[in-house]
């Protein structure tokens, strides 16, 4: 009798002490623990590393003798790079970022083809690092190319490279004295999105006076393309394509200089223009071919390349979205 | 009889308070420090990128500490004694995009402290062109090369491949540092399998620089979604994976979605790649099955919620004017 009472007793009391325990590891669900031990070691480390890093941030802003002294009259480069949202549009413009930081007194343009600035492109430019500034123009429908149409049948970025055009002409014009003669001898180039750039391209457009030109890999159906140069002069263009553009060149093939565009204020991309003429509608006011500057060794070396980024395959993504099980939209890609 | 009952019952007393003592004793302290790590991968953000505002914010205690730096182009920052090594494996082969992928990728990586680029050529000797461009970049690098059998190389039609492209760069940078680092020496080191035509985002590196056994996080682009991801439970250890495509492989994770400690690599000298009769989709899991578990993953880019790394393709170039003979000059590299 007394060994059943026992073992009952027992068991009562083990479902107590259970159903207490229980309730207590819910109660701390959730909760946070007591880690100053592991806190103070892991402070210790982190501490000790960011001290590295800023001694080591120190010692590279005190001796770097590879960077160009940062004189006041290092010509600033403006770069307009109109953008538009698609998937790999903020792949592409983190890897563009990644290119600009490493060259010294570069502003980027970003012009987005919509009418409001989005939060995807503000959010990036503020975190990047890069000196910018984003603006925003909506291209007209019926110059807009449709889901299917060829990436040729309709020049892009026309609006998009005017409205950047545009700003630097306001900017220019409400800039004084010694910073505004300081911007006038800046250059102006049109980077898009997609392409890819060497570092050394940008120290090469630095010195332009009017317009320079160079080559571009991978552009034109060939391997390059480039304009060909006899005695510091060019004579020609090498172009696979309709030499006889008045300006045969892809847009990441020349820049100009800010004085020349701003003493041509009515100097724009036509929108309009037939296929593989965007360049030539804003150049042929500006400039002759016998004035051009030739770059890249007397355009001998390829600095830059006509690269085009694939549209991602989507078909999973499609079929999920189509059953409402989609990826999550706020995670941004 | 009355004695044994005695003893069944003090047995069974007994018995389930020392399993509760040792089993608590257990796990007082691993979710300790999971909870930790949590704490520290979310409120951390690790400089050293773009010159903005580093900070340390720990919920507990209140400390900010906001430091602007401002950025200081240097090519490329000045080797730490501190920082673990990322060893970056680019495996890579001669195509017309092939210097535009590199110099953009070198552009790159001249941001990240204490990297080490191992470049492997699909190609039967060095080629002068990568040679050059490596030279020319300033990044501390390896030049290897190893060709791929040609009855092997990837054919017109993905269908059938017989090797899956890289694999021989990758198992041989993997042999090479095995070969040039001993697992005793103490330092610290990251492996990392970088495609050429991939996006990294700058943040990336700085995430798997913490990486104790492998890390893994997002990849945009990958498996026909917007991008895929592990898996995270509450308690910040991976069960799964976020994919359509076969969820159930052993690491349905693509190549630009963890990174490997040095050390493991070199503790477990037989684990490479697997060169033949690979299913589509398994590569990664042919190398990862031999290191390291499911529960012994590390979910960075805040508990695998950011994309820090996009699988972008590039196109081929369209050279219809090039014609047979070539129309460009040759002796112009592009």
């Amino acid at each position: 009798m007394r060994m059943k009472l026992k073992l009952k007793t027992v068991f009562v009391f083990y479902f107590m002490v259970s159903l207490l325990g229980l309730v207590y590891a819910l109660m701390q669900l959730g909760q946070r623990c007591d880690c100053t031990e592991h806190d103070k070691m892991k402070d210790n480390t982190i501490y000790r590393l960011r001290g590295e890093l800023h001694k080591l941030q120190e010692e590279v802003k005190k001796c770097d003798p590879t960077k160009p002294p940062k004189k006041p009259h290092l010509p600033t480069i403006y770069v307009i790079t109109p953008t538009y949202a698609r998937l790999v549009q903020k792949a592409e413009l983190t890897r563009l970022s990644q290119t600009f930081l490493h060259v010294p007194q570069l502003h980027w343009v970003v012009v987005e083809d919509s009418d409001k600035p989005t939060a995807l492109v503000r959010d990036f430019l503020s975190a990047s690092g890069v000196a910018y500034t984003q603006l925003h123009t909506l291209t007209p429908k019926e110059r807009k190319l449709q889901d299917g149409d060829p990436s040729w049948l309709k020049p892009r970025g026309a609006e998009q490279r005017n409205e950047g055009l545009r700003w630097l002409r306001e900017t220019a014009s409400a800039t004084k004295g010694q910073q505004g003669a300081a911007m006038e001898t800046s250059v102006v180039y049109f980077a898009d999105d997609d392409n890819t750039y060497s570092l050394m391209l940008f120290e090469e457009m630095r010195s332009t006076q009017r317009v320079s030109v160079w080559p571009v890999g991978l552009v034109g159906g060939m391997r390059f393309e480039r304009p060909v140069v006899d005695k510091g002069k060019v004579v020609r263009f090498h172009t696979g394509w309709r030499p006889n553009r008045p300006f045969p060149l892809d847009m990441a093939g020349f820049a100009v200089s800010l004085r020349l565009v701003l003493t041509n204020p009515d100097a724009r991309f036509d929108g309009d223009a037939q296929m593989g003429f965007l360049e030539s509608s804003f150049l042929q006011g500006l400039v002759t071919m016998e004035e051009l500057e030739p770059k890249a060794d007397m355009c001998t070396k390829v600095l830059v390349w006509h690269t085009r980024t694939e549209k991602p395959k989507m078909k999973r993504e499609d079929a999920l979205q189509k059953q409402g099980l989609g990826s999550d939209p706020k995670v941004e890609v | 009889m009355p004695k044994r009952r005695d003893i069944l019952a003090i047995v069974l007393i007994v018995l389930p308070w020392t399993l509760l003592i040792t089993v608590w004793h257990q796990n007082a302290i691993a979710p300790l420090l999971a909870i930790r790590k949590d704490d520290g991968a979310g409120g951390r953000r690790m400089a050293g990128t773009a010159g903005d505002s580093k900070e340390y914010c720990s919920p507990d205690k209140d400390i900010v500490e906001v430091v602007r730096t401002e950025y200081v182009y240097t090519r490329p920052p000045p080797w730490s004694d501190v920082l673990p090594t990322i060893h970056v494996i680019t495996p890579t082969y001669s195509r017309p995009v092939q210097k535009a992928e590199l110099t953009r990728l070198a552009n790159t990586f001249l941001h990240v402290a204490n990297l080490h680029w191992i470049l492997v050529e699909d190609s039967q000797r060095r080629t002068p062109l990568v040679a050059r461009l490596l030279r020319e970049t300033g990044l501390n690098y390896t030049h290897l090369n190893v060709e791929t059998p040609r009855n092997y190389k990837l054919r017109g039609d993905a269908r059938d491949p017989r090797i899956p492209r890289g694999t021989m760069q990758r198992n041989l940078a993997l042999r090479w540092l095995r070969e040039t680092f001993s697992p005793n020496s103490s330092q610290p080191g990251i492996v990392y399998f970088a495609d050429d035509d991939n996006t990294y985002s700058l943040e990336l590196f700085e995430e798997m620089r913490s990486t104790r056994k492998v890390s893994v996080w997002p990849v945009a682009f990958v498996g026909g979604l917007r991008y895929e991801s592990p898996k995270v439970n509450a308690a910040g250890k991976v069960y799964g994976w976020k994919t359509v495509f076969d969820p159930h492989r052993p690491f349905a994770i693509d190549m630009a979605g963890f990174a490997i400690n040095l050390r493991l690599i070199l503790f477990k000298p037989q684990a490479y790649f697997k060169l033949r009769g690979v299913k589509g989709g398994y590569q990664e899991s042919s190398l990862l099955r031999e290191l390291v578990t499911l529960n012994d993953l590390e979910p960075k880019a805040a508990n695998c919620t950011k994309i820090l790394v996009w699988h972008t393709r590039t196109e081929k170039p369209v050279l219809v004017n090039e014609s047979k003979k070539g129309f460009t000059d040759p002796n112009v590299e592009i």
